[in-house]
């Protein structure tokens, strides 16, 4: 499953970021750097398909990831569910 | 000695049957054993790492998990590497004193060392600090 979800928290402060709809609200960009990757992978010889199959599995694979930081006063952490 | 094995063996000394049927009766026995419980397979890496206070800015802690599928995806791009890019990695690798041939490395290498990653546990206690690498 794709990540749905991803928690931010920064401090007190907590930042929940809904995947699909950024993605969504992205697409333009998204597609942009799909295409720039595409003539990456034209220009070193890569397989596109087994790059687009490599980044589609990483980003399955990356809910339950977890990041966090606590050093004295500044504490942050990333979670992908 | 379970009670099943236990009453074949007391058949066999009473005669009621031949040490050929007993035998078949404890090989069935012996198929009928469930398997043993398969040890929960550990999802993810964690590393965690904390520090004393020694700045003054109080104790620090960096907690890290890591999803060993992450892993596995990560290991297969490897295999997009292409080959020039390889080469050029190794001569780098032997300038820095590490001659270590990373086209000798096949993906199917990499993804055995992370199926084994989950015996790896590694702690390291220093006066000031603490790290914990280990599968969960």
């Amino acid at each position: 499953m794709i990540p749905q979800l991803v928690t931010v928290r920064a401090g007190r402060r907590r930042f929940f970021v809904p995947v699909l709809p950024v993605v969504l609200v992205l697409a333009p960009l998204l597609l942009l750097a799909v295409l720039g990757g595409l003539i990456a992978c034209r220009v070193y010889r890569i397989s596109a398909l087994g790059a687009l199959r490599g980044l589609g599995r990483l980003l399955w694979a990356l809910p339950g990831a977890r990041f966090e930081i606590d050093d004295g006063q500044t504490a942050v952490r990333v979670s992908v569910r | 000695m379970n009670e099943q094995r236990r009453q074949i063996l007391q058949m066999l000394a009473d005669g009621k049957i031949t040490a050929d049927e007993a035998e078949k009766l404890l090989d069935a026995l012996a198929r009928e054993k469930p398997s043993p419980v398969t040890a929960k397979m550990p999802k993810y890496l964690r590393v965690e790492v904390t520090w004393e206070d020694t700045a003054g800015d109080g104790p620090g802690r960096i907690n890290v998990r890591v999803p060993l599928k992450l892993l596995r995806a990560g290991v297969r791009l490897t295999s997009l590497l292409p080959p020039q890019a390889l080469t050029r990695a190794n001569a780098e690798l032997g300038k820095a004193g590490v001659p270590i041939d990373l086209t000798l490395l096949k993906p199917q290498q990499l993804e055995e060392l992370i199926e084994h990653l989950d015996d790896v546990s590694v702690d390291v206690d220093s006066s000031d600090g603490k790290v914990r690498v280990f599968c969960e």
